[in-house]
């Protein structure tokens, strides 16, 4: 019997985030990131002049990219990549020589200081492997992230990104980033 | 697979707004996998109810080796709309916050010295009782004051003040939200809930709901805004995360509101847009309005608000043409400006003349749930009236929660009688309270403070007895109902034990009570008064299942419209809604709102405003530090135009001041606020070396802010302080 193939994904749809870090906060609970250090962030842009203003929040963390670039520089095969899509970082392989941090065109990954390796989002993979979703995207109060497989063609991210415009950030590196924003 | 191959591609390609994105080729090795290091504690998830706010968020935490790892919504609370926000989540580091307070200690240097002696339960309760009894010998029980701010123990403080034979219980909601309240209940007899879910068109003067969330108005009002196309008008002289959602922001002239909602009566009553049924058949005073407001023609409103009249039209109509699902939201912290009851009251009656009340997407009475009572010993009601007379300075106002700056003034010049003992839990009348340096006083003329506190707060600092509280996560509570348009029953249970040598607030209540000859009347255990409650709790097998689930709700959808009956008595004196209030009348206040104009700050000073962002709402957050990391000071918002003039630069240090106090504080110039204002976060500058992240860090609006309070309500008027900024 075929083992059913997955491939994750993050549709998010900047227009409901309202900056409140709940989902820096629990990403920083849930993986034990340390104080100073983020596996997800909120990116803002402000603009305009008193009073035609505007506020853009997008919510962005690892893209878990079909050909990521972290993974092709890494020179110990630390970093790597799941069947189902997910980049992970294996800590006893990783040497700390940063290449990754560089290669990467999301600034995604964090150097931890008290373990002396590379760290980046993990789609929570422990939960995700128990049928549960990442945390960020539990918690969050307007619910701007859904997370799901692509290959299953009943799940939601399936609808939102046939029913939606939508774009990814930088396509021209060729690392083809699942993050999906909606327009 | 192929199949499901062709579907992504299909997709990807009509959606057509990536090239980049179909590339499907699996990259990485599995080979060197190794497990991850993951630790074989036991894992256990315990339901529960967050305290870090007045939402009362179920949440799932998730115990590991005796350590609580993390906290995960739980789905089953309506109110909490599965989600728990930034500070929900960072709980876990108020339970291992370095800072906390260990165990109970009795000052030894002078009070805000910081030198502390650690003591046993014993010394510091028979400390307590007996200073408490030499207040009580001296100037009677009436001469101790018990402040304290929403809780589910707070119940067990309150009852031994009372029990104490103190009238002088004062709480947090003339500090809040007293104003909206009462204006609602003048209005309608009750204060609604508002149905953002089923909103079509939502108008907000201030409540900035994107920031200072509230369950579940602030989930319901974003997918309202951005999926449901629910139209958003938003004024505030500032802009808000809320501005920046809303379909419309009007940077109204501060104070104004009032006139701006006056307007919106008069275009729609002048339009004959109002409706005519409901009006007819519920409410009382209506042509009384129609004639009142006749004066407020959009073009006047256009001068007070600078909000153009134009606007002020269009959004009358369209507010009216939304009827029932048209809403103007009340908000929450209430306390801006004098005139904010009859602001409040002026919403109030706009949303009862477009006939939203108790309808889907409009205002709707909360729905209860019952709930059972622990009968414990009564005492004997207090004898002496309250220090803040409130029945003479505030008929009106609730009489439970006081009046908190009456109060002061009068615990200040010892009329009508002195004041010398002063127990305070899980609140920070330092930094809630405008005029730090009154409390200061206040807190100088006191012959002894107790505080009960989970933190260091400002206030424990300069206590001379601290009795530490158990964290929420360590601790079991009462039971406590949520009214609303989706009602449910939350439960608060022990996660973890206790980690330093604390106790939950029922048993500092009892071992203070014991010592004061009070025991009898709080002769109980926390589990004898939760099992009590549940009994009478809708639930089959209540007991079991708030231990296993936290939460339950009813379910199903709401029911809307159980008050539209003709013959359905509102709690007025009319039994109708009250447009026209004789009630207000026969105190001594504005039967219907009258508009005044505010004073506006001179040439050289500005209008401090206040607000909150969603991860820092009370002054108890700040010093968490998941939470410190997104902002470790705060700054004062200035308009270019304004800093240009005044040769401030951004990241400047200033001096803000006003009458009664300085601070000094980084500049942001940012074109986000009007340039008459200026505007700084709350909860910064603490005199508390125990908050080491926020001690001396930026700065307290308590120290600049002057008094003030709204006639009606005595709720504080935060927004009405003028003041200066310089470079420093």
């Amino acid at each position: 019997m075929a083992i059913k193939k997955k491939r994750y994904a993050l549709v998010i749809d900047s227009r409901k985030c309202i900056n409140c870090k709940a989902c820096v906060v629990a990403c920083k609970a849930e993986n034990k990131v340390p104080v100073g250090n983020f596996r997800n962030r909120i990116n803002e842009e402000r603009k305009g002049e008193y009073p035609k203003l505007s506020i853009n929040f997008e919510p962005e963390q690892c893209h878990h990219c079909t050909d990521p670039s972290c993974v092709r520089v890494c020179p110990t095969g630390a970093s790597w990549q799941r069947k189902d899509g997910i980049v992970l970082v294996n800590y006893d392989e990783c040497i700390g020589c940063r290449y990754c941090m560089i290669a990467c065109p999301y600034d995604a990954r964090y150097f931890n200081e008290e373990e002396g390796v590379v760290d980046k989002c993990t789609f929570c993979s422990h939960r995700v492997d128990k049928g549960d979703i990442p945390a960020c995207v539990e918690t969050c109060p307007s619910k701007v992230r859904v997370f799901g497989d692509l290959e299953d063609p009943t799940n939601r991210i399936h609808e939102l990104l046939s029913t939606r415009r939508y774009r990814v950030k930088e396509p021209q590196t060729g690392n083809g980033p699942q993050l999906y924003y909606l327009l | 697979m192929g199949t499901i191959r062709m579907d992504r591609r299909l997709f990807l390609k009509s959606a057509g707004a990536t090239a980049g994105a179909v590339a499907a080729t699996q990259v990485g090795c599995l080979k060197y996998f190794k497990k991850g290091r993951s630790s074989a504690a036991e894992t256990r998830e315990i339901p529960t109810t967050c305290e870090l706010c007045p939402n009362k968020c179920s949440a799932i935490a998730v115990v590991e080796g005796g350590f609580v790892r993390k906290l995960n919504p739980n789905p089953e609370n309506p109110k909490s709309r599965d989600m728990l926000c930034a500070r929900g989540n960072a709980a876990i580091k108020q339970v291992y916050d370095p800072d906390r307070i260990k165990q109970p200690m009795i000052r030894v240097g002078t009070r805000g010295e910081g030198k502390w002696k650690p003591v046993s339960w014993d010394e510091a309760f028979d400390f307590a009782a007996k200073k408490l009894s030499e207040v009580k010998d001296k100037y009677g029980p009436q001469g101790t004051l018990w402040s304290s701010t929403e809780g589910f123990q707070e119940v067990f403080f309150k009852n031994l003040g009372l029990a104490f034979g103190s009238p002088n219980l004062v709480r947090h909601p003339t500090l809040c939200l007293a104003s909206v309240n009462l204006a609602y209940s003048a209005t309608f007899g009750t204060v609604p809930s508002f149905d953002l879910l089923n909103s079509k068109f939502v108008i907000i003067s201030g409540a900035n709901r994107f920031e200072s969330i509230i369950t579940p108005d602030t989930m319901d009002l974003i997918g309202g805004v951005m999926e449901r196309k629910a139209k958003l008008v938003y004024l505030d002289p500032r802009f808000t995360v809320t501005a920046a959602k809303a379909d419309e922001w009007y940077p109204i002239k501060p104070g104004t509101d009032l006139a701006f909602i006056l307007a919106m009566i008069h275009v729609i009553i002048a339009e004959n847009r109002h409706s005519k049924d409901f009006v007819a058949t519920y409410t009382t005073g209506f042509e009384q309005l129609a004639e009142h407001v006749k004066q407020y023609t959009p073009e006047w409103a256009e001068k007070e608000t600078e909000i153009p009249a134009k606007d002020i039209v269009r959004i009358a109509r369209e507010f009216a043409d939304a009827g029932a699902r048209a809403l103007y939201y009340a908000g929450r912290r209430s306390s801006w400006y004098q005139n904010d009851f009859q602001m409040r009251r002026a919403q109030a009656i706009l949303n009862a003349i477009v006939g939203n009340w108790d309808q889907m997407g409009g205002m709707v009475p909360n729905a209860k749930l019952p709930k059972g009572e622990f009968l414990f010993m009564p005492w004997d009601e207090p004898k002496a009236p309250r220090v803040d007379e409130i029945e003479k300075n505030f008929p009106l106002a609730a009489k439970g929660d006081g009046v908190y700056l009456k109060l002061r003034e009068n615990v200040l010049s010892g009329k009508p009688y002195p004041v010398k003992g002063w127990m305070v839990y899980k609140q920070d009348p330092l930094n809630a309270m405008p005029d730090q340096s009154k409390t200061m006083k206040m807190i100088d003329q006191m012959d002894f403070i107790g505080v009960i506190d989970v933190q260091m707060s400002d206030m424990a600092w300069y206590a001379d007895v601290v009795f530490p509280e158990s964290a929420y996560l360590e601790r079991t509570d009462p039971v406590e109902v949520m009214p609303g348009i989706w009602p449910a029953v939350v439960y608060r249970q022990q996660v973890v034990k206790p980690i330093h040598d604390t106790k939950p607030n029922l048993e500092i209540v009892q071992g203070l009570a014991k010592r004061l000859g009070l025991g009898d009347y709080f002769d109980y255990t926390i589990d004898q008064w939760v099992e009590a409650e549940f009994k009478d709790l809708p639930i089959p097998m209540a007991s079991e299942h708030m231990k296993k689930h936290g939460v339950w709700a009813a379910s199903g959808q709401p029911s809307y419209g159980k008050t539209l009956n003709p013959d359905h008595r509102f709690v007025t004196k009319s039994g109708k809604i009250e447009i026209f209030s004789e009630r207000l009348q026969e105190a001594g206040y504005d039967p219907l709102p009258v508009y005044a104009a505010p004073v506006q700050p001179p040439g050289d000073r500005f209008r401090l405003i206040l607000g909150r962002v969603g991860y820092f709402t009370h002054a108890n957050q700040s010093n968490n530090v998941w939470l410190h990391e997104f902002m470790k000071e705060n700054d004062l918002w200035i308009n270019p135009k304004p800093a240009e003039r005044l040769g401030i630069r951004d990241g400047a240090t200033v001096t803000v001041s006003s009458s009664v106090g300085s601070v000094k504080l980084k500049a942001r110039v940012t074109e986000e606020i009007r340039p008459d204002c200026v505007f700084m976060l709350h909860g910064f500058g603490k005199k508390s070396k125990m908050q080491s992240l926020v001690y001396n860090v930026g700065a307290s609006d308590a120290v600049i802010l002057e008094t003030a309070w709204d006639k009606v309500s005595g709720n504080a008027a935060f927004h009405e302080t003028f003041v200066k900024v310089a470079n420093a």
